[in-house]
């Protein structure tokens, strides 16, 4: 069992060293080994999740932990690299192989014109090793080292066509802002470490210090750096990474990547860190009920900002970014409620149906020959059936429709915002559902319903991606309809519930979740009603604006009503529009005015610094030629020189001895 | 005063500086040449004094002197020797113009 | 005036001073008699050449004044009772080093000379040093209880002889040696090159 959980991060590194070594010769063939050593490395997780969550013997003491070597030995203190595996780790192991593999499988056919064709595999396998060393990494240091190598990736794949201006700009933009949070991140690993050494137990092992910390700030004693500081700083990384206010703004500049990389990374993959970073940390965070409310805030902010500017936007990923952005904040909004079951639920969901949507995404893409701008698409239902049937399905079960998975985890969520105590997260939730399903159908109905308004040049040219590409784009549809049943039922104790309830037990219990049953036709089921309807009247709206053409349900678009609808609330508009001028803000705080500090600190360095040194040295030589006129090369100057001295020594003696 | 070692002394003393002097202030190498001849001669006649007015030094007192004599001869032979060499490379005897060993 | 008429009045003026110094002096009772004058006397005539050796503008002159300063010292030599020593002085110093000294001038004479400064830049500082000098070693001279005799020792010569031969044999041979090393030397440096310029 070690072995092979060994294997799963080790098989895509192999694939990164030999893809990145020999892949320019394969030409044409270089996706055979990355792609193979992918599919292999998803079988052996399958394998491993599935022996974590149905409980076999090895997992017993809540989890298989694998010692790979000694990193840091120092003295009394050693630092160990190694793995662990429960059930958590089993629910991202399913999530991040299978949508990695499809994605990987999708790229065959999306990336075969490029001519840097292997460098993609290889950045790809690079990124599968990342991600999974980060899920499956036992130790902070490793978490961090994982951390930063996904940021890493990111950089690489978004900059991936890297001659594009633009492209580089947003990979540079998406690595700082990271970066940003990784301090935080950073410092709240130092502030763990620190409080574990106050205790006595230095450690870097996750569960070990978490453990150390609850005790040690549940038992009345305070430690040497407060936990709702630990617990804010770890905060801190998640926003970074999974793009949270104010850390949000790099994600929709991040799709100047190829569209398997939005997909991958910023839809199901490396955004869920954050999450993950929170559910692993999940004690830390109970322990800080105020640290909580701050997660819980954030979130549920970030998801109606995105929300609010998915609505106008005209380029296809961009509205599926901010739609990630959203339900990420959706996560957040669960995990800061204590609904952390809840949150791992729709990371789950969320990650199969927008890596669908983005993968769909790409595909109509492709179709209409790299036109992204959704006003130059339209009545693509007939061309290419497979990409409409599968994004539709997406877009259900992203509103929230039942019985698709979105409807489960997003009604969860909802749900237990309510009944843990915050109402507000459950009111800002329902118009954040709202607006999605709203703008979910805008982007089908301008994309594949009414008249054609595409380039007419392109317009013969409209085909279906191949098979290669259609294949995962069908796969990724049947988990997006059926997880949530799978997982989700029975509603109250779901199967989910079953397997995650013991990793995040301790946190349960310490915030007093009641043990309240589940009330179908009480408070829970109001709950449910309310989520469906509100996801219906979203939906109702979209198709009165926007159109809709199901089967023999027709209705026009209606262009006038948008446009008076968008007058009647111009400043709304316009914020929405240009993403609530927070580019502009961090253009203005920290190019314009960070310019100005850096110019006058750069002022300073120049002519007070290098000033003074060069200064000091100048004063010497200016010294020293002073000085050096005492050499005239003249002998009579030097004895005079001489005479003065034999003066003074004569004189001295005389005035010493007579003394 | 011809009894009284100390105005001997003071003589010498301000046959010294005169040549101190000369030496010093001169700007012909010859000039400087002769007032170390007149250091020399000072110091001679100090060491003269001594053996005239100390008993058991009054032949050492000369027998120094008649030393110090010869050593004055050779070092002046050796140094107008020095001065004239100088003098036909540079043509000058002046010896602010002998200043090779400037920085 | 002419400028005769004033080297006239000035070296009257010297003389005379010279002169009635010694005798002003004799007449206050400061000095005896017979070997104090002439002590006087010689220390002028010292004192005066030394100072125009160093201070003369024609080299010449100043070699010529060099010749006094040194006859005047064996004079005061053989005050001081040291008649082989005073001997040598004529011999060695006026008869030797002297003709040595003016025929190195007149080989290295410039025909400029007489238009350049006499003094360096620092002649005030050298004269300042040399001042300084004196007055160190005179307060020296004076501070310190000498035990001297009352009276000058004269030294006989064949006694002289004697010392020289038993005790300072050896520095008296090294001497030689030196001498002869100089010669050498001194014929060595100032040998014209072959060719090169006279």
């Amino acid at each position: 069992m070690e072995l092979l959980i060994a294997l799963i991060p080790i098989l895509p590194l192999a694939g990164f060293v030999v893809t990145a070594l020999i892949g320019r010769r394969l030409g044409r063939e270089a996706h055979w080994i990355p792609v193979g050593l992918v599919v292999l490395s998803w079988a052996i997780s399958m394998i491993v999740a599935a022996a974590s969550l149905s409980g076999t013997a090895a997992f017993d003491t809540g989890g298989v932990g694998v010692r790979l070597y000694d990193w840091i030995p120092a003295g009394d203190f050693n630092i160990q690299a190694g793995f662990f595996v429960d059930n958590l780790t089993a629910c991202l192991l399913i999530v991040v192989t299978t949508i990695g593999m499809l994605v990987h499988v999708y790229s065959i056919g999306y990336m075969g014109h490029d001519p840097a064709y292997w460098r993609f595999f290889a950045y790809l396998n690079l990124f599968m090793f990342s991600m999974l060393l980060l899920v499956l990494a036992d130790s902070w240091l490793v978490l961090f080292v994982a951390w930063e190598l996904v940021g890493l990736c990111s950089y690489l794949l978004i900059g991936f066509w890297y001659r594009r201006r633009s492209a580089a700009l947003a990979a540079k933009k998406a690595f700082i802002v990271n970066r940003v949070g990784d301090v935080g991140f950073a410092l709240g690993i130092m502030a763990i470490f620190a409080n574990t050494l106050a205790l006595g137990e230095p450690t870097l092992d996750i569960r070990e210090s978490i453990r150390l910390l609850t005790e040690g700030a549940g038992a009345g004693g305070s430690l040497v750096i407060p936990i709702q500081v630990v617990a804010l700083l770890v905060f801190a990384g998640a926003m970074g990474k999974s793009a949270q206010f104010p850390l949000h703004v790099w994600l929709p500049d991040a799709m100047e990547g190829p569209t398997p990389v939005s997909a991958l990374i910023h839809a199901a993959t490396m955004v869920n860190a954050g999450v993950y970073l929170v559910a692993r940390a999940n004690p830390l965070f109970a322990a800080a009920p105020s640290a909580m409310v701050v997660v819980a805030a954030i979130g549920i902010f970030t998801a109606i900002l995105a929300a609010s500017i998915a609505m106008t936007q005209t380029d296809i990923k961009r509205v599926l970014a901010y739609s990630t952005l959203s339900q990420l904040g959706y996560m957040f909004a669960a995990l800061g409620v204590g609904a952390f079951t809840a949150a791992i639920f729709h990371l789950m969901t969320h990650g199969f149906f927008k890596g669908l949507l983005f993968l769909d995404s790409g595909s109509v893409i492709h179709a209409v020959h790299d036109e992204q701008d959704m006003r130059r698409m339209g009545g693509l239902s007939k061309k290419i059936p497979i990409t409409y049937a599968t994004m539709l399905i997406g877009a259900v079960a992203i509103s929230g429709i039942p019985p698709l998975a979105g409807f489960f985890s997003k009604d969860e969520i909802l749900g237990e915002a309510f009944k843990l105590g915050f109402p507000w997260v459950w009111a800002i939730g329902i118009v954040v559902a709202v607006m999605t399903a709203f703008y979910m159908f805008r982007l089908i109905g301008l994309t594949f319903w009414g008249e054609s308004r595409v380039d007419p040049h392109v317009e013969p040219r409209i085909h279906e991606s191949p098979p290669v590409m259609t294949w995962p784009l069908i796969l990724l549809a049947i988990p997006s309809v059926l997880l949530g049943l799978v997982l989700g039922l029975p509603l109250g104790n779901s199967v989910l519930q079953g397997w995650l309830g013991p990793v995040f037990e301790e946190a349960t219990t310490a915030l007093h979740h009641a043990e309240g049953g589940y009330q179908l036709f009480g408070i829970d089921g109001a709950l449910l009603v309310a989520s469906v309807a509100v996801a219906a009247i979203g939906i109702a709206v979209a198709w009165r604006l926007f159109g809709v053409e199901l089967g023999s349900f027709r209705r026009r678009a209606n262009p006038e009503a948008v446009r008076s609808i968008s007058a009647r609330a111009p400043f709304l508009y316009r914020a929405s529009l240009n993403k609530w001028w927070f580019d502009d803000l961090n253009d203005l705080l920290f190019i314009r005015i960070g310019g100005r500090v850096a110019a006058a600190a750069w002022w300073f360095d120049r002519e007070v610094i290098d000033g003074t040194v060069n200064a000091i040295g100048a004063i010497t030589r200016q010294t020293g030629r002073g000085l050096s006129r005492v050499q005239t090369g003249r002998v009579q100057n030097y004895a005079l020189g001489i005479a003065i001295g034999l003066i003074v020594m004569a004189g001295s003696y005389l005035v010493i001895v007579g003394r | 005063m011809s009894d009284s070692l100390e105005a001997y002394l003071v003589l010498s003393a301000l046959l010294f500086s005169i040549g101190t002097f000369g030496f010093l202030a001169r700007r012909n190498a010859i000039s400087m040449l002769m007032s170390i001849e007149l250091m020399l001669n000072g110091v001679n006649l100090a060491i003269v004094a001594f053996g005239a007015f100390i008993p058991n030094l009054a032949r050492d007192g000369s027998v120094i002197a008649l030393m110090v004599m010869a050593v004055a001869a050779a070092e002046a032979t050796v140094g107008l020797s020095i001065v004239i060499a100088i003098y036909r490379n540079r043509k000058t005897p002046l010896v602010d113009e002998y200043d090779a060993m400037r920085r | 005036m002419p400028r005769g008429l004033l080297t006239v009045i000035a070296s009257m003026f010297v003389v005379g001073t010279a002169v009635g110094l010694p005798v002003l002096l004799w007449l206050l009772g400061l000095i005896r008699f017979g070997d104090d004058i002439l002590f006087f006397v010689l220390a002028e005539i010292l004192l005066v050449s030394g100072l125009l050796v160093v201070t003369m503008r024609d080299i010449i002159r100043c070699g010529l004044a060099m010749i006094v300063c040194f006859g005047a010292l064996a004079g005061i030599y053989v005050l001081l009772g040291a008649p082989l020593v005073a001997g040598a002085q004529v011999l060695v110093y006026i008869g030797a080093i002297s003709v040595l000294v003016l025929f190195a001038i007149m080989l290295t004479q410039t025909k400029s000379a007489p238009a350049s400064l006499v003094f360096q830049t620092q002649a005030v500082g050298a004269a300042l040093a040399a001042i300084v000098l004196a007055i160190v070693v005179v307060i020296a001279v004076a501070a310190t209880a000498w035990e001297a005799a009352a009276q000058r020792v004269h030294t006989a010569t064949d006694e002289l002889a004697a010392l020289l031969f038993s005790d300072y044999v050896l520095p008296f041979e090294v001497v030689s040696v030196l001498l002869l090393a100089a010669v050498i030397g001194g014929v060595f440096l100032a040998r014209r090159e072959e060719g090169g310029p006279s």
